[in-house]
C-alpha cells in the first residue's frame, strides 16, 4: 500500500508525553469514561480463546496469552449470546443484540451499544464517535434509526479526520451553520418567551423543559465554535509506514495508535476497531490462507493454526493498544487512561468454524471494573446469558441512565470501583 | 393470621376519617370490614395490603390503592371464592362506594381528565410536517434518519412523560427540517432533464452483506433475474437523483418460473404472483409482474437529490434450506433436475465437480453446483428508461402553492401566515410571527439574489416548525374550537387538522354525538383514518413485542424463516380493521369464531383448505378453541418465550389488555427461579409453588388462572395436545459411545447414570384452571365462555375505552362520572365500536373542556 506524503511529512511526535486536552477538560473534572470495542466477524476457535478453569485463577489460552500483563484485569465471559441462528450474517448484531428485520421491535430500532454511549459523550468532545477498520469493516455500529455507521477504512483518511486542521473554507462554513442554527435558536427563545407570558402552569412545564434544550443546544454550538478555531492535538503516525514494506499490522499499529491519542487528548469517547473478513492477512507469519477459509479448516491442526496465528494477531493488536492506555496516568485520577476506558473485545458470531452463533467469545478490560477472571454466565437452569446483560452494565458504568438495553433481562454483575 | 379486633379497631378509626369526608353510610364499611379486613388486617396482611392505608398518609399516596382495590372488587378477583361469595347486590354497592372514593381522591377535574402537553412521536411529525407543506411525504433522500427514537409507555407512542424533549432532539429536528425543506423548495437555475436509458448490463446485483463478493447472478446480454431476496438491483448509469424534481422510470420485467418447483421445498405459495418493489430510499412501490410476459411498469414519482434508485423482490419465502440463508435454496434446482432431466443432471455434475474444490466435490447436491441452474420463481429485468429531473413549471407549482408567485422578503408575514396556521393548528396573528419574519428578513438582506429570498423563506419555515407550537401538541394555546379540531386529527389521522375538519369545527358543527359519530363514520368509510386503524390496535396490543423473545430459530424455524410474526401482525390489523368497518359489538373481538388468515397462518393454527397464497381471508373456527384476539398467534407469541410459555404472561396480557387491571410486579425481595426445563416438569408443576409460598400465593392466586387456559396453544400459537420441549435433540455419531462408556464409569462409582433427555416421554398439557371468583374450567373453550359472561363484557368495553383514551390523551384516565357516562353512551348502542369511538371523543375527557 502507498503512503501518502502527507503522513510522512507530519511532524512534530512525541507520542507518549502527556497530551494537552483537546475538550475543555480540566484537571478539577472527573475524569472520562470511554469505550473502545474491537471486533471480528467470525469469531474465535474457542479451545485457544476460553481458559479451561473458570474464576480469577485461570491459565491463559494461546490466544489470549499477550494479555498476560493484564489477566487481573480482564474478564471473560463464557456462554453469552444474542440468541442468534446460527450461520454468516447474523454476526451484525454483535453490539446490539436485534437484527434489522427484526429492529422495529425497539424504539430505538437496533441501536449498538456504542451508539448509546456516543450519544451520552456528544457536545463533550469534537467527535462522538470513531469508527475504524481496514477494506470494508464489518457493520458493528448502529445508529437509532437502524442505519449502520461506516468506519474509516484508510490510515490516512482517520488520520485526516482525527489530527488535519479544518481549512480555511471548512472553517468558514462551519461558522456559518452555526452563526445560521444560532439566529434560529434566536427566534425560537422569542417565541418561547411569548409563548410563556400566555399559557397555563401545565404548559409552562413543557415549555420549560424546550426552553432548556434551547439554552444548551446554545452552549453546545458555542463550544463547537471553539473546536472550529482550536487546532487539533497534533500527532504523527509517519514512523508506521516508514518501513520498506507496509504490512496490516502496520496499519492496524497507526490506527490503535491514533484512537489511543484521541482518547488521551479527549478527542473522542467512543472508537470502534474492526478485522474484517475480506482482508488478507498472509503478511502474518504462517498464515497462507484466507481468513475465512482458516475458521473451516476441517480440524486440520496446520489449518487451524494459521486461524489461531491471525486471532493471535488479533488480540496482539489489542494488547499493544492497552498497553499504551496503560502507560498514559489520567489526569485527575489515581488511575491510568485504561483504568477509564471500558475495553470490549468480541464477535456476534461463537465459532465460524462451526457457525455456531451461541456462546460468543466475549473479553472487557480495563475500564476500572473488579474484574472476575474467567465467567460461567449460565443462568441457574443452565442457559446462556443475553449478552444485552453486559452491555447494560456497560452502559451503566459510561454513566448512561438505563435500566434495560435492547434483549436485556438484567444487568451482568460486573462491579467497578 | 389476621387479628380481626385490631383490625376492627383500625376500621373504626378510619371510619370517622371516611364518613366525615363524604357521609358514606356505614353499611359499606361494615362490608369492608366483613368482606376483606380478616385477610387484608393484621401483622402479615394477604399481599401485603392491609386495609386500614387507605386511610393512611395523603388521598395522593391512598389514591394508587382505592384504585386497586376498586379493579379487584370491579372484576370480581376480590373477594375470592374461598373467602365465600359476594351477593351480587352488596358488589355493587361496594363497588359503588370505591369508584365514589377514587374520584373524589383524583383531585381537581383537570388533573382527573384530559391530555398533557406533548411532543410530536416521530410518525406524527413525519405526517405533519408532509402535510404542512403540501408533499406526498417528507421526502425520499430519508431526511428524517438521524432523529432520536420514541419511548414507548405500555405500547403507547403518545405518551406525555414518555416524549420529552433535549437539546440532541432539537438538533437533530433543525438539521432534518432543512433537509425536508431544501428538498421541496428548490432555489436558483432549473436543472436540466435528461434520459437514460438502462440495459440489463448496466443493471447491478449489490449485496447488503457486509461481504462484497463478486456479483452473483443470472444473467444474459438482455436480461437480469433476480436471486436472492436480500439483494437489490441498481443502475450502474443512474445510482441516485441528480437533483429534485419528478421523474419518469419505466422498467421491463417480467415474472419467471411460478410455480416450476414445489412450493412446499421454496416455501412461496402458487397463488402468489411474483413482485417487484422499486425503492426511492426509503419510499417503495410494489407491483405484481405477470407470469412469462414482459411487460412495462411505470411510474412518476417526485423524488430528492441523491436519492438511489433500487429494485428488490419481495418475498417471505426463499429461506427454508440450511440456516435460512438464500444460498442453500440452490440445491432445490439439484433435487429438481435429478428428478426430472437425468441428462442435464448428469451434465452439469460432469462440468462443475472437476472444477469444484475437494470440499464440495464430494457432495453433487451441494448448492454451489447449481446456482446457473435455478428455476425458483422470481422477477426478470429486461431494462429501464428514467427521465427526469421534469418540473411542470419553474417555480414548479408545489412551490408556489407553498410560497407564492415571486416571493418577497418584505411579503414574509403574508407568506409565513398560511404555512404557520397549518404548522400550528390555530389562527396566528401576524404579530405573532414578528420574530420569524426578523430572521427571513435579515437573512435575506445578508444573501445575495435571486436565491436569498428563498433561502431566507426556507429558514422562515425551519423556524416554524423548530417552533413549540409545532412540536408541542394538546397545549392549551389557540381556543377550543382548534385543539378539538387538532386533538381528533391526531386522535384519527395522526397528523394535522384539514381544512373541513377546521371549518367544521369553527362552525360550531361537531357538537353533539350524533354529529361526531357522523364524522367519524364518514373518516373511516373514506379511508381518512387509516392511521388510527393500525396505530391503535398496535399499541393497545402492544404488538412491537412480538419480535422481542421471538420463538427459537431452531425449534420453531417456521416463525423465522417466513417471517410469521408478519403475518400475525397483519392478522390483528386486518381483523380490527374488519371490526370497525362492520361496527361490531366491542366484546365479539373476543367472541369472535372466526379471525382472518393466509396459509402460512392456517399452517400454524393446523387449518386446511385454505388457498395457497398470503392473501388474509375471512374464516370462521368450529371448535370452539380459536377466533377473536384471544386465539391469536400475535398474542399467544409475544407473551411466550422464545423455548417456552408462560401461563403468567399470558395471564397478565389477558388482565391488563382485556380487563383493565395490572397486577403489581412481585415484590423486590422474592427470589424468582427459572422453570428447569431439562427435568421433565410441566409450567404447572412449577408454578406450583405459587400456591405453596404463601407470599407468592396471596397474588398469584388472582393471576394465574387467567393464563392456565392457553397452555395449549405454543410458543408460536399453534395448538398442542402434549409438551415436547422437554425432549431433547438425540445426539448424533459418536456420543452415545462416550456417553455410554460414562455411565458404566459411574455405575463402578456408583453413581446414577447420565440423564439421557431425548428419552423422555412427553407430558400431556393440562389447561384446566380455576378464577378468583372460584369458578371453574376444563379448557380453553370453557374459558372463552366464561370470560363472555356479561360482568366480563361490560369490564372489557371499559377496558377498550380506557386504552382509547389512553391512545387519545397520552396518559391513563382516572376513575370519573365521565367514564361511566362514555361506558353508558357505548351500552345505549349495543357497544358498537364506532359508536363507542364517537362516544369517547364526545366525551369532556376528550374534549378536554
Amino acid at each position: 500500500m502507498q503512503v501518502s506524503r502527507r503522513i510522512a511529512l507530519k511532524g512534530i511526535g512525541g507520542a507518549l508525553t502527556l497530551p494537552i486536552l483537546e475538550s475543555r477538560a480540566s484537571a478539577s473534572q472527573r475524569p472520562p469514561t470511554r469505550f473502545l470495542v474491537v471486533g471480528n466477524p467470525l469469531g474465535m476457535h474457542p479451545d485457544h480463546f476460553f481458559p479451561a478453569e473458570f474464576g480469577k485463577d485461570f491459565t491463559l489460552p494461546e490466544t489470549l496469552r499477550p494479555l498476560d500483563w493484564v489477566q487481573d484485569r480482564i474478564t471473560i465471559l463464557s456462554h453469552t449470546d444474542h440468541g442468534m441462528n446460527n450461520g454468516h450474517g447474523r454476526e451484525i448484531s454483535f453490539l446490539n443484540g436485534v437484527l434489522p428485520e427484526n429492529s422495529s421491535a425497539y424504539p430505538e430500532k437496533n441501536v449498538s451499544v456504542d451508539q448509546l454511549m456516543a450519544r451520552r459523550a456528544a457536545g463533550r468532545v469534537r467527535f462522538p464517535s470513531v469508527h475504524a477498520s481496514l477494506k470494508s469493516g464489518i457493520r458493528m455500529s448502529w445508529n437509532a434509526n437502524g442505519v449502520d455507521l461506516k468506519p474509516f477504512t484508510e490510515p490516512q483518511r482517520l488520520f485526516d479526520h482525527l489530527f488535519l486542521n479544518l481549512t480555511p473554507e471548512e472553517k468558514a462554513q462551519r461558522r456559518e451553520l452555526i452563526s445560521r442554527n444560532g439566529s434560529l435558536l434566536d427566534t425560537i427563545g422569542e417565541q418561547i418567551a411569548s409563548l410563556k407570558g400566555t399559557t397555563s402552569r401545565r404548559d409552562r412545564e413543557r415549555l420549560d423543559q424546550y426552553e432548556t434544550s434551547v439554552r444548551e443546544l446554545e452552549r453546545s454550538f458555542a463550544a463547537r465554535s471553539e473546536w472550529i478555531d482550536r487546532d487539533k492535538p497534533k500527532f504523527d503516525i509517519s514512523g508506521h509506514f516508514a518501513g520498506s514494506e507496509v504490512t496490516i499490522g502496520n496499519h492496524y499499529d497507526a490506527i490503535f495508535d491514533m484512537i489511543a491519542y484521541a482518547f488521551e487528548t479527549d478527542l473522542t469517547r467512543v472508537a470502534t476497531v474492526a478485522f474484517p473478513n475480506e482482508l488478507s492477512y498472509t503478511s502474518i507469519e504462517g498464515v497462507t490462507r484466507g481468513y475465512h477459509a482458516c475458521t473451516h479448516n476441517g480440524k486440520k491442526e496446520e489449518v487451524i493454526a494459521e486461524l489461531v496465528a491471525i486471532e493471535s494477531f488479533q488480540i496482539d493488536q489489542l494488547a499493544r493498544c492497552l498497553r499504551r492506555l496503560d502507560s498514559v496516568r489520567e489526569p485527575g485520577s489515581n488511575g491510568t487512561v485504561l483504568d477509564h476506558t471500558i475495553v470490549l473485545f468480541g464477535s456476534g458470531m461463537g465459532y465460524g468454524g462451526t457457525h455456531s452463533n451461541r456462546n460468543l467469545p466475549i473479553l472487557v478490560a480495563g475500564g476500572g471494573f473488579r474484574h472476575l477472571g474467567h465467567v460461567d454466565a449460565r443462568s441457574g437452569s443452565g442457559n446462556n446469558m443475553p449478552l444485552c446483560n453486559l452491555y447494560l452494565t456497560l452502559l451503566q458504568r459510561f454513566g448512561v441512565e438505563r435500566d434495560q438495553f435492547n434483549t436485556s433481562t438484567g444487568a451482568f454483575g460486573l462491579r467497578h470501583g | 393470621m389476621a387479628n380481626p379486633v385490631r383490625t376492627a379497631a383500625l376500621l373504626a378509626a378510619s371510619w370517622t376519617v371516611l364518613s366525615a369526608a363524604d357521609g358514606s353510610s356505614p353499611l359499606e364499611l361494615d362490608l369492608l370490614q366483613a368482606r376483606c379486613a380478616q385477610c387484608h388486617g393484621g401483622e402479615a396482611p394477604q399481599a401485603g395490603f392491609l386495609i386500614g392505608s387507605l386511610v393512611d398518609g395523603s388521598d395522593q399516596d391512598s389514591l394508587a390503592l382505592w384504585r386497586k382495590s376498586m379493579e379487584y372488587v370491579r372484576a370480581e378477583v376480590m373477594p375470592p371464592a374461598e373467602a365465600g361469595r359476594l351477593p351480587p347486590s352488596d358488589r355493587r354497592k361496594l363497588v359503588a362506594f370505591l369508584e365514589r372514593e377514587v374520584r373524589r381522591r383524583s383531585g381537581q377535574p383537570s388533573h382527573a381528565s384530559g391530555a398533557s402537553p406533548r411532543r410530536l412521536n416521530n410518525r406524527e411529525l413525519a405526517n405533519s410536517i408532509r402535510d404542512v407543506l403540501m408533499i406526498e411525504d417528507v421526502g425520499t433522500h430519508q431526511p428524517l434518519a438521524d432523529l432520536l427514537g420514541d419511548t414507548l409507555q405500555d405500547g403507547f407512542d403518545t405518551n406525555g412523560d414518555a416524549l420529552g424533549m433535549s437539546q440532541y432532539h432539537l438538533e437533530q429536528y433543525i438539521a432534518a427540517f432543512r433537509k425536508v425543506v431544501d428538498a421541496a423548495i428548490l432555489a436558483g437555475e432549473q436543472p436540466t432533464r435528461r434520459r437514460y436509458v438502462v440495459t440489463a448490463g448496466d443493471m447491478r446485483m449489490t449485496s447488503l452483506s457486509q461481504r462484497r463478493r463478486q456479483e452473483r447472478a443470472n444473467r444474459t446480454v438482455e436480461s437480469i433475474d433476480f436471486l436472492d431476496p436480500r439483494l437489490r438491483v441498481y443502475f450502474s448509469n443512474f445510482e441516485s437523483a441528480p437533483a429534485s424534481g419528478r421523474y419518469r422510470i419505466k422498467i421491463r420485467a417480467t415474472g419467471k418460473d411460478r410455480g416450476v418447483y414445489d412450493a412446499a421445498e421454496t416455501g412461496i405459495h402458487d397463488g402468489d404472483p411474483i413482485r417487484l418493489r422499486i425503492h426511492l430510499g426509503d419510499r417503495t412501490r410494489d407491483f405484481d409482474l405477470p407470469d412469462e410476459k414482459p411487460t412495462e411498469i411505470q411510474i412518476d414519482e417526485w423524488i430528492a437529490a441523491g436519492t438511489r434508485l433500487e429494485l428488490s423482490y419481495p418475498t417471505d419465502g426463499l429461506r427454508l434450506r440450511g440456516n435460512g440463508n438464500f444460498k442453500f435454496q440452490f440445491s432445490i434446482a439439484h433435487d429438481h433436475i435429478q428428478k426430472t432431466n437425468p441428462e442435464l443432471y448428469a451434465a452439469v455434475l460432469q462440468e462443475r465437480l472437476p472444477m469444484a474444490p475437494a470440499r464440495t466435490a464430494r457432495s453433487p447436491r451441494h448448492w454451489s453446483h447449481w446456482t446457473e441452474q435455478w428455476q425458483g420463481p422470481r422477477p426478470r429485468l429486461f431494462g429501464a428508461e428514467i427521465e427526469g429531473p421534469i418540473y411542470d413549471r419553474w417555480p414548479t407549482r408545489r412551490q408556489a402553492a407553498l410560497l407564492g408567485e415571486a416571493p418577497q422578503a418584505e411579503n414574509a408575514a403574508d407568506i409565513l401566515l398560511p404555512i404557520a396556521e397549518r404548522a400550528w393548528r390555530r389562527e396566528v396573528q401576524s404579530s405573532d410571527l414578528d420574530p420569524i419574519v426578523r430572521l427571513v428578513q435579515s437573512k435575506a438582506k445578508d444573501g445575495v439574489e435571486p436565491q436569498a429570498t428563498i433561502e431566507a423563506l426556507r429558514e422562515g419555515i425551519v423556524a416554524i416548525l423548530a417552533s413549540p407550537a409545532f412540536l408541542l401538541i394538546n397545549s392549551q394555546e389557540g381556543s377550543a374550537a382548534d385543539r378539538f379540531a387538532s386533538k381528533l386529527s391526531y386522535f384519527l389521522r395522526g397528523t394535522i387538522p384539514d381544512q373541513r375538519l377546521r371549518k367544521a369545527v369553527r362552525s360550531g358543527t361537531l357538537q353533539g354525538f350524533e354529529e361526531v359519530r357522523d364524522e367519524v363514520h364518514r373518516r373511516f368509510e373514506r379511508s381518512e383514518a387509516e392511521e388510527f386503524l393500525k396505530e391503535f390496535p398496535y399499541a393497545w396490543l402492544e404488538l412491537d413485542r412480538i419480535n422481542f423473545m421471538a420463538p427459537d430459530p431452531d425449534r420453531f424455524p417456521l416463525y423465522s424463516r417466513k417471517r410469521l410474526g408478519d403475518d400475525m401482525v397483519a392478522e390483528v390489523l386486518r381483523f380490527f380493521r374488519h371490526a370497525v368497518e362492520s361496527n361490531v359489538p366491542i366484546p365479539e373481538l373476543l367472541s369472535a369464531d372466526y379471525t382472518f388468515l393466509n396459509a402460512d397462518l392456517a399452517r400454524v393454527y393446523g387449518v386446511e383448505g385454505v388457498p395457497q397464497d398470503s392473501q388474509l381471508r375471512k374464516h370462521e373456527f368450529i371448535d370452539g378453541r380459536r377466533g377473536g384476539l384471544l386465539g391469536m398467534g400475535a398474542f399467544l407469541t409475544l407473551t411466550a418465550d422464545s423455548l417456552s410459555t408462560s401461563p403468567i404472561h399470558r395471564a397478565v396480557y389477558v388482565l391488563e389488555k382485556f380487563l383493565g387491571i395490572r397486577p403489581a410486579p412481585p415484590p423486590a425481595d422474592v427470589e424468582i427461579s427459572e422453570p428447569d426445563v431439562r427435568q421433565a416438569k410441566t409450567i404447572k408443576e412449577v408454578l406450583s409453588a405459587h400456591q405453596t409460598n404463601a407470599t407468592c400465593a396471596s397474588c398469584h392466586r388472582s393471576i394465574d388462572g387467567y393464563g392456565y387456559a392457553f397452555e395449549n396453544f405454543d410458543p408460536v400459537g399453534a395448538w398442542r395436545d402434549e409438551y415436547t420441549m422437554h425432549i431433547a435433540p438425540r445426539p448424533s455419531q459418536a456420543a452415545p459411545v462416550e456417553i455410554e462408556r460414562q455411565d458404566r464409569q459411574r455405575f463402578e462409582e456408583g453413581l446414577p447414570p447420565i440423564e439421557k433427555p431425548w428419552n423422555n416421554e412427553p407430558i400431556p398439557v393440562d389447561a384446566a384452571g380455576r378464577l378468583p371468583d372460584g369458578s371453574k374450567y376444563r379448557n380453553i373453550i370453557d374459558f372463552r365462555r366464561h370470560l363472555l359472561e356479561d360482568g366480563n363484557r361490560e369490564r372489557f368495553v371499559r377496558c377498550f375505552i380506557e386504552k382509547l383514551l389512553t391512545y387519545a390523551n397520552g396518559s391513563e384516565p382516572e376513575e370519573s362520572m365521565d367514564l361511566e357516562g362514555i361506558l353508558s353512551k357505548s351500552a345505549e348502542h349495543g357497544y358498537r365500536i364506532v359508536d363507542t369511538i364517537a362516544a369517547v371523543i364526545d366525551s369532556p375527557l376528550f374534549r378536554n373542556e
